[in-house]
């Protein structure tokens, strides 16, 4: 497969914490399968967008393909390399992630330069005597003035900040970059010149981005192919355009029906999606979404309905996705 | 009854930080109608919070609050009020982030109770029969079962549930609500949103609905106002607002988030950033970040001029506002 990131049937799973008396028991502690065998590729340059609501596993797919939490079964391959086990120096570098609050992921105590600079030396990307060059050209990779390098991060704004979050990321010169809610604390005003940051950095450097959010907006503003994530799983895998213009999950629909949309007025007790998703402890059989579907048939109580669709990159996990022709 | 509910005149809030006077929120004035839905918008930082909290009396203590607040309650017009005075008495507020706000060691069900038993002067019996009933209103299932729960024990969507409930079990002719739905989920989001606007239709009650998301206050308001660094920058009828902006601000605000209707090329967003209120720029304090900024913005004082019936903008020059070309 010429594909450069390959996840395959990536699984995480978390020990939850159990009661005393489950403990006295002897009883196993309960396990939280946070991610459940998601499969996606991603070509060299491409901007896959993960979208799904809290507690979807989206976050934590992230972490597992940066190396952050271990995966309980599956395979992740960069350019044809298992990164499974224990990642060296060289292959951390290659994934390098963006966090949602750049207040609370940046070392207080550090000057932009200092922080820049130590993972410069800590992974020898530059001889030491570049070093002080390659922050410079860091910070104006992000469109930051040089005058920021001897800041500390509470001096800075949160779209500064989040640039600096980037730029952290960009020093190791990675060839994905995943940026896990990036944008969502930082103000409207904002939020749009780091978007378009992003976008450029994809265009001129080549870079695979993984672009995870709830909001679907966004999403669609900076991705080629959209995942959509529901209890762990994936239920529409499509490339932005078709998705947006016709989604075939009914998971889908309802999150496109509850996106707040400029004027529409929102009809007393409406509401897209009834009730809230079950624990991830406890699923219901069949298809995860069915207590919340309205299409819900005893076929969805049975059969779990896996992701396909008519090719490899329109994949939909419903049992009624592709029921009428493609419009 | 109809007429003004809420008139709000020059409101000031002004903070002693280190001995000096910095003033987040600068001559607020605001009218509110009966049964009406005022939307405003606003960055962090721009005094739409402070302004909404000191309706109702809930700034920090080393706030001074000046300029009028009238309120109608019962009577035919507004009359001046204390706001530590309305408390259960005609305004409720709920917060953003639901599991702070509630007090995490009652159980739900007594959370609910208290206002009746407070405010309404209900026996312990008749309060908690009262408790039910308005989980009920609110859309909790099982509300029996869910009264005697902690309030850690529910969802997120569930104790947005509950804080509204709070805030109805004294019924109120105004609900504040403070970013109600920014910590939650995009489907949460939009139940509590439908559910604001139903209770809104059946009780009657007026809604001053604070947020960053002009989407989300397109969905709920009938009024929107727009707040830039302290003040009002425009005022309207949100569809109005939406289609045609009268200040730069609110239309660069639109031109910030991606449309979810449309595939956007670029968003422009705005350079800089809001500025901080202990140094507000002179004259226009937009005029920093506007693309139609011209010599006089900067000595210009503010003053919100009427452009149309019930709209108003502070901008002096709405004429060089290109539209969003929709």
């Amino acid at each position: 497969m010429s594909d450069f990131l390959e996840i395959k049937d990536v699984t995480v799973t978390f020990k939850v914490g159990s009661t005393i008396a489950a403990r006295l028991k002897g009883d196993p502690p309960p396990i939280l399968t946070a991610v459940d065998g998601i499969s996606f590729e991603a070509d060299r340059g491409e901007s896959i967008g993960i979208v799904g609501e809290s507690g979807c596993g989206k976050s934590t797919l992230a972490k597992a393909i940066t190396g952050l939490v271990p995966v309980a079964s599956g395979s992740i391959h960069l350019d044809g390399v298992d990164l499974a086990g224990k990642r060296d120096r060289a292959t951390m570098r290659r994934i390098q992630m963006v966090f949602q609050d750049p207040s609370s992921s940046l070392n207080p105590s550090l000057t932009v330069e200092k922080m820049l600079s130590e993972l410069l030396r800590v992974h020898e990307i530059v001889p030491r005597e570049k070093i002080p060059d390659r922050c410079a050209e860091l910070l104006e990779l992000v469109e930051l003035p040089p005058s920021l390098l001897t800041a500390l991060p509470r001096r800075l704004s949160g779209g500064q900040r989040q640039r600096i979050g980037i730029a952290r990321a960009l020093a190791l010169e990675p060839e994905v970059l995943i940026a896990d809610e990036a944008v969502a604390a930082l103000d409207v005003s904002v939020q749009a010149p780091v978007l378009n940051l992003l976008n450029s950095l994809r265009e001129n450097l080549g870079l695979t981005l993984m672009f995870i959010s709830h909001d679907l907006a966004v999403v669609r503003y900076v991705s080629d192919r959209v995942v959509v994530m529901y209890l762990g799983r994936a239920v529409e895998d499509r490339p932005t355009a078709e998705l947006f213009d016709n989604p075939r999950h009914p998971y889908t629909k309802a999150l496109m029906a509850a996106a707040p949309k400029f004027g529409v007025k929102k009809k007393p007790g409406e509401s897209a999606l009834k009730g809230e998703p079950p624990s991830a402890l406890d699923l219901p059989s069949g298809c995860r979404f069915r207590p919340r579907c309205p299409l819900a048939a005893e076929i969805c109580e049975q059969t779990e309905p896996d992701l396909t669709g008519p090719s490899e990159i329109e994949r939909a996990a419903c049992h009624f996705a592709w029921d009428e022709a493609p419009a | 009854m109809s007429g003004n509910l809420l008139e709000v005149t020059d409101l000031r809030v002004t903070f002693d930080v280190h001995g000096r006077q910095v003033t987040p929120v600068d001559g607020v004035s605001l009218t509110l109608e009966r049964g009406v839905a005022l939307g405003i918008a606003g960055e962090s930082g721009s005094g739409k919070s402070l302004s909404l909290k000191s309706i109702i009396g809930l700034l920090p203590p080393n706030a001074t609050v000046g300029g009028e607040l009238r309120f109608a309650l019962d009577r035919e017009a507004p009359i001046p009020y204390a706001p530590a005075d309305v408390h259960g008495h005609g305004i409720s507020i709920i917060f953003q982030e639901p599991m702070t706000a509630l007090n995490p060691t009652m159980r739900v069900g007594d959370l609910i109770a208290e206002g009746p038993k407070l405010h309404k002067g209900m026996g312990k019996k008749e309060a908690e029969e009262r408790a039910i009933e308005l989980m009920r209103l609110v859309g909790i299932p099982t509300p029996e079962r869910r009264a005697r729960m902690w309030p850690h024990q529910l969802s997120g969507g569930l104790r947005q549930r509950v804080m509204i409930a709070t805030a109805l079990s004294v019924e109120p002719q105004l609900l504040l609500c403070d970013e109600p739905t920014t910590a939650l989920d995009v489907s949460i989001q939009d139940q509590i949103l439908g559910l604001l606007q139903e209770l809104r239709t059946r009780l009657n009650m007026a809604i001053i609905f604070v947020s960053h998301d002009l989407a989300v206050l397109g969905e709920i308001c009938d009024r929107l106002a727009i707040m830039y660094a302290g003040r009002i920058v425009e005022t309207g009828p949100v569809d109005e607002v939406f289609a045609d902006p009268q200040h730069p601000y609110t239309e660069a605000l639109m031109t910030s988030v991606p449309s979810f209707g449309a595939t956007t090329d670029k968003l422009i967003g705005i350079e800089g950033r809001p500025p901080d209120p202990r140094d507000f720029p002179p004259g226009c304090r937009f005029a920093p970040r506007c693309d139609y900024a011209q010599e006089d913005c900067t000595s210009a004082d503010h003053h919100l001029a009427d452009v149309a019936p019930g709209r108003t903008t502070a901008c002096i020059h709405p004429e060089l506002i290109e539209g969003l070309g929709q």
